[in-house]
């Protein structure tokens, strides 16, 4: 039986998406520690834009388990930021390029999740709570190089032959 | 010569990761106020809208007002991905079905830090006011 392309575009955002979200809620409980990073970057190198609608999946999936805090309005833009950098440099093979990429915005999560707070409470609002919540990004941008690193090459080439063999890409 | 080129890239690169991590946490060490060693007197004031101000004033030995107030049982929270939080303050739950949370003020003036990195220092003055609304 041949199955369109579509089919399978919906069954990879399908998967993605549920993955994402499980491997988020099964670490929720260690503080900024996570792989949801390290999957949106292998998954836009694999399978490019259709990122995005995996990504708004588990954002809005995100939102209906744990509620549409102020924290969800960041979720709305922080993880297709790293999708677009990734997007940039996607011919990239390099663990050690992706562990710095991955690094680096496990720094300044707490930056780009303190933008709307200007708006809510003014400047010193999101200044304080970008300063406050520095111990926690220097902990995301540790985790983050060090998982990336660990594990960038196995899952790119695990989801890599799967991409080819199961969806004919 | 070209992969030598490649490993300064990635070794530059990484340590310019690093110096902005030291320098962020910097950042962070100097812009917290320092708490003063010893005793010291604070006073804490419960608010509840529709109920009468309560006040305490606590001698402690502690440095952050967590510290102060879980040693006299006057709070309770959840550590979340954010830190602590507080749920409860003297017997008072916060309903979250009301969207009732518990914000800290300091001489009236709003506090935008964890109640774990507030450091106390003596003759401080904070309010614990019951809010309704996220």
């Amino acid at each position: 039986m041949k199955i369109s392309s579509k089919t399978k575009d919906i069954v990879i955002v399908g998967i993605m998406s549920a993955l994402l979200l499980t491997v988020q809620v099964a670490l929720s409980f260690l503080p900024n520690i996570e792989l949801v990073s390290l999957l949106i970057i292998i998954s836009t190198i694999v399978f490019g834009w259709k990122t995005l609608s995996i990504i708004y999946i588990f954002v809005f999936a995100e939102g209906l388990i744990f509620g549409f805090g102020s924290w969800w309005i960041c979720y709305l833009y922080v993880w297709t930021v790293l999708m677009l950098i990734t997007m940039i440099f996607r011919k990239n093979r390099s663990s050690f390029f992706w562990a710095l990429v991955a690094g680096a915005f496990g720094l300044g999560f707490g930056a780009l999740c303190s933008i709307p707070y200007i708006f809510i409470g003014g400047l010193p609002m999101a200044l304080a709570g970008f300063i406050n919540g520095i111990p926690f990004d220097v902990t995301h941008c540790i985790a983050n190089y060090i998982i990336t690193l660990v594990l960038f090459k196995p899952l790119y080439n695990l989801l890599d032959w799967i991409n080819r063999k199961e969806f004919g890409k | 010569m070209k992969e030598a080129k490649y490993w300064l890239k990635v070794f530059l690169a990484t340590l310019g990761l690093f110096a902005l991590t030291v320098l962020l946490l910097y950042l962070f060490l100097n812009k917290r106020n320092p708490s003063s060693p010893g005793v010291k007197e604070i006073t804490v004031q419960v608010i509840v809208p529709g109920e009468d101000v309560q006040e305490f004033v606590i001698t402690t030995e502690a440095y952050t007002l967590r510290q102060a107030l879980e040693e006299k049982d006057m709070i309770k929270g959840q550590t979340s991905t954010y830190g602590f939080y507080i749920t409860e303050v003297n017997g008072r739950k916060a309903d979250e079905s009301k969207q009732e949370w518990w914000c800290i003020t300091k001489d009236g003036e709003e506090i935008f830090t964890g109640i774990d990195l507030i450091n106390i220092q003596d003759k401080d003055k904070y309010e614990l006011t019951l809010m309704e609304g996220y």
